[in-house]
């Protein structure tokens, strides 16, 4: 390829190519890691799945790829705003 | 098809087996759409680049949601999403609601649904809300955001609806909402049916389960505990219809 040697290609996204469980409880995860609560599942269909937050939190320090397809947050207004600097930068109407 | 195979032969890897190379992910039970607003947004026509690189608010689907064009006019559609994985990955760069702008709302809605009364999927519908004041819970209120987020993605608001001709059974829930105000925050929660005065149907007790289980397990209250006080409410459930006409008696439901 053209790309520079010691760049390497970035992979691609894991997201992108994964596929979705079809079996949830066929899962099986490696120790340490709490399943999704069977009884919000027992007559799971059409890949439909129920977690509890438990189950989900875990996912939280793993999955930290920005998404592809979100917007530039500043042009929508979506932008912090850092609280120490409200009263100066914003002429106090923040208070 | 390649992946599949693939798949198949090495096994499967979540991302807990393989954080940058798994190969399955966990669908949730529902797509769904985050929209923003804020003063900021207002009157922003997202004419040039980069900001046209973003998808538009879609055409309403029904004639009913053609009657909240207004009211959509400056709520930006952000991001879809329909997987666990995909879910973190936007909550971890986006901005918290502790640090959003005066007056800014966060609209977690299923996707195909727009955030209005208007929408056919809203309009026999109402909502539970809290409002907390701000001062008390600028420290909490992230938490509450994402655990209101987390139960409703997860879809166990609602967990035991009835089962619709053998396909997977629709759940009442249409959408969460976070709101920023100068004094308090509101946390709602959507659902797609409101019980109507008087008829033992057994949706009051589905939609009383919703709220109880806002209230206890995802902001971690009491069941007896009362909550309204200055700038606060108990966690209440209004039907749209009921909101629509302000001043006439509404009929609360509170946990």
């Amino acid at each position: 390829t053209l790309t520079k040697n010691h760049v390497p290609a970035p992979l691609p996204s894991a997201l992108a190519t994964a596929r979705n469980i079809d079996n949830i409880n066929s899962v099986q995860y490696p120790e340490g890691i709490q399943s999704p609560k069977a009884e919000l599942n027992t007559n799971a269909k059409d890949g439909k799945f129920r977690y509890d937050r438990e189950f989900l939190l875990q996912f939280m320090a793993l999955c930290k790829e920005k998404p592809a397809m979100l917007p530039p947050l500043d042009a929508i207004g979506l932008e912090p705003v850092d609280q120490s600097s409200l009263s100066m930068s914003r002429g106090g109407s923040g208070r | 098809q390649e992946i599949d195979m693939q798949a198949q032969a090495e096994g499967i890897r979540t991302v807990f087996n393989d954080p940058t190379n798994f190969n399955v992910k966990h669908p949730l039970y529902s797509s769904w759409t985050l929209w923003f607003d804020s003063p900021a947004t207002k009157g922003r026509n997202l004419p040039q680049t980069p900001v046209s690189a973003f998808p538009q608010t879609p055409i309403p689907p029904t004639p009913g949601a053609a009657a909240a064009q207004g009211w959509m006019e400056d709520i930006k559609r952000v991001i879809s999403f329909d997987s666990v994985e995909e879910f973190w990955g936007l909550y971890n760069n986006i901005v918290p609601p502790s640090q959003l702008p005066q007056k800014a709302n966060y609209y977690l809605f299923k996707e195909g649904i727009i955030p209005a009364w208007e929408d056919e999927a809203n309009k026999n519908g109402g909502k539970w809300s809290i409002q907390l004041p701000k001062d008390k819970n600028r420290g909490h209120v992230d938490k509450m955001w994402l655990y209101t987020m987390l139960a409703a993605i997860g879809e166990t608001f609602d967990p035991s609806p009835p089962s619709e001709g053998g396909s997977a059974p629709q759940s009442l829930i249409t959408g969460v909402i976070v709101s920023v105000r100068p004094q308090f925050y509101r946390l709602s929660i959507w659902t797609r049916l409101a019980p109507s005065q008087g008829e033992a149907d057994g949706l009051k007790d589905r939609i009383e389960n919703v709220g109880r289980h806002f209230k206890m397990s995802v902001l971690g209250f009491g069941e007896a505990q009362r909550l309204a006080g200055p700038l606060a409410t108990e966690v209440e459930f209004l039907s749209h219809k009921d909101s629509e006409k302000k001043g006439k008696a509404a009929k609360k439901i509170i946990i």
